[in-house]
């Protein structure tokens, strides 16, 4: 298109210096405090304080639990409903698409706090536990894990079901009977033929869903409480609470390898050969 | 003609923007009811010394990291924190002494208010009680020690550590126990065997009246400059008077050193700490009067920390207790209440 590279590059340029100079170099500036000793020197001592401590050690390992949670059970519900939504007639495919798409259109913070009223003590849940007289008084629901757990499927379902509805589409259309006559139960028809076909999809969505889980800090924040830390929410204390910015760097830095690494090996998985 | 009404918006501008330097006053407040305190003191403010106030708000830790990144050229002339984290910053060498001669009604102060943190490195110009706000309908409190009882196992909030009322809870807690506050050890570690009966630890008194106005929670320490929001709820809330009587704590007024703009942070700080401008904060309900001098009605007052016989009553942490051992509740407390 291009009758010399140089114009290219020379187009790409003011994208390539607003975003170096706008969120590059702060993020760089920013995790450099956590590779840095009081002196300015080069040390991992950070990582070594803050995996010394139980709590950020549990908080660790409930972020990784809940994000590996919440996106295999994003997965399992995704593909259901994804091999739901491309199996039906054209129109009615956009209304349901529509209907999944929707809840991204809502502010995270909104469709939080509609948990409360949902998950409370005198919300929808425990007003029908307590009608059927499976418990005398309302039980704990909100500032737990399970709360959290499904605060975060319902925000980031969405992604999966659209990655996967993506992926699905590009399957050709008698592969699936064409198994089936060939003997194949749904079980092997999904793991020799689905799955393989819709690795993509599974990887950018599970990419997705992971990362937003492993990020979200609204969530936890209003479901979990400082009961439920999870890492951003910790983070957000080191800044805000205890202005420990080495800490914060350090964490940011650990979500940030979590995110890549879980990139990394979805993709592995994706590639080995069913 | 265009180059000569250039040089003249320039000269206007350069002036200008001169005359903003020099009546400029920054301070740095809690962000709470801005709205209000602008009406009852900041534009008043500014009628009188003919200058204007910029206002940067914030939690105490922002506030804090900011004047401390700025200590050699301070951005903050005056602020208001509270007592302990006023210590803080005055041990760090970031405060310069208050010239009290230059405070019309300090001799009008509560003498707790009057050099609250020592070396007139801060004046006190707010108290606030601390104690139970509860759900009369159905639970009373009687004591400190009932909020980790069984009547409020599963129904309770307490503050976090890190926050204000944390620990002024402990302070209270070890007291219902039996402690002199020394050491708050033990105090801890019965939270952390309760942590399972704990609803939630809460970091903000909106957010504790939320979650008593969802009936997540019944009962939970708070400061009084909270109980408004209580008060007006339609649910049946009342504010607990323990045998161990009420916990409480002051706010304080301070001044950055070398600021370059003591002037008007003075004029600032006299006006603040006068009779009529403490009556009219405390008549809107934002903050209770540090100054002897003030009446309010009894329906104002049934809202505030007010009064000798109060303020004398409350049970007031040393803030340099607080400083000396943050760290080792906070350690303590991650590892036996949080984890």
């Amino acid at each position: 298109m291009f009758l010399n590279r140089s114009e290219g590059l020379a187009l790409a340029l003011p994208a390539a210096l607003f975003t170096t100079m706008v969120f590059l170099v702060p993020v760089a500036i920013l995790l450099s405090i956590a590779f840095q000793d009081g002196a300015g020197a080069f040390s991992l001592q950070g990582y070594v304080d803050f995996f010394a401590q139980p709590l950020n050690r549990s908080v660790f390992l409930r972020t990784l639990k809940l994000g590996i949670l919440v996106a295999g059970t994003a997965a399992v519900i995704g593909y259901a409903a994804a091999f739901c939504i491309v199996n039906l007639p054209a129109t009615s495919r956009g209304r349901i698409f529509g209907l999944v798409v929707l809840p991204l259109m809502i502010s995270p913070v909104a469709r939080t706090y509609a948990w409360i009223v949902i998950l409370g003590r005198t919300g929808i849940v425990n007003d029908t536990i307590v009608g059927l007289g499976l418990s005398d008084t309302p039980i704990r629901l909100l500032f737990t894990e399970t709360a959290v757990f499904i605060g975060l499927l319902q925000l980031f379902l969405p992604l999966m079901i659209i990655s996967l509805v993506s992926a699905m589409e590009n399957i050709p259309k008698d592969v699936i009977p064409a198994a089936r006559v060939l003997g194949a139960n749904w079980f092997q028809v999904f793991f020799k033929v689905i799955l393989p076909l819709t690795r993509e999809g599974l990887v950018i969505g599970g990419t997705l869903v992971f990362t937003g889980a492993l990020t979200a800090y609204i969530t936890p924040a209003i479901l979990g409480g400082s009961k439920v830390l999870m890492l951003e929410t910790l983070l957000y204390q080191k800044v805000n609470v205890s202005n420990d910015f080495v800490s914060a760097s350090v964490i940011a830095m650990i979500l940030i390898v979590m995110c890549f690494s879980a990139n990394l090996v979805l993709k592995r998985i994706a590639s080995v050969k069913g | 003609m265009t180059r000569h009404l250039s040089v003249i918006a320039l000269a206007a501008a350069l002036g200008a923007t001169s005359a903003a330097a020099q009546d400029t006053l920054t301070i740095s407040v809690y962000s709470f009811a801005q709205d209000a305190y602008k009406e009852a003191l900041y534009d008043p403010f500014e009628e009188i010394c003919n200058c204007e106030l910029v206002i940067e708000t914030g939690n105490s830790v922002e506030r804090m990291a900011k004047i401390e990144a700025n200590a050699a050229d301070p951005v903050i002339d005056m602020a208001v924190i509270s007592s302990h984290d006023a210590l803080s910053l005055a041990q760090k060498g970031l405060l310069q002494p208050i010239d009290t001669s230059r405070i019309s009604s300090f001799d009008r102060l509560y003498p707790a208010a009057q050099d609250p943190i020592g070396d007139n490195m801060a004046v006190g110009y707010t108290f606030y009680a601390s104690s139970i706000v509860y759900r009369e309908d159905l639970v009373s409190i009687e004591s400190w020690s009932d909020l980790l009882g069984d009547d409020l196992a599963g129904n309770v909030s307490l503050p976090n550590i890190t926050g204000t009322q944390g620990p002024l809870t402990l302070m209270m807690l070890d007291k219902a126990a039996g402690g002199d506050a020394s050491d708050f050890t033990g105090t801890i570690s019965a939270i952390g065997e309760s942590a399972d009966d704990i609803v939630t630890f809460y970091s903000r008194s909106s957010e504790l009246a939320q979650l008593m106005n969802q009936e997540e929670v019944i009962a939970a320490p708070v400061g009084r400059f909270a109980w408004s929001r209580f008060k007006s709820s339609p649910l049946p809330f009342a504010w607990a008077d323990p045998v161990e009587g009420q916990a409480g704590g002051m706010n304080v007024m301070l001044m950055t050193k070398e600021n370059g703009n003591e002037d008007l942070a003075y004029m600032l700080m006299d006006y603040w700490l006068s009779a009529e401008v403490q009556t009219r904060i405390a008549e809107a309900l934002i903050d209770s009067p540090a100054n002897m001098d003030v009446v309010v009605s009894d329906e104002v007052a049934e809202n505030l920390t007010y009064g000798a016989e109060l303020i004398n009553s409350l049970n007031i942490l040393d803030p340099a207790e607080i400083i000396a051992n943050r760290d080792g509740w906070v350690e303590q407390w991650n590892t036996e209440v949080i984890q």
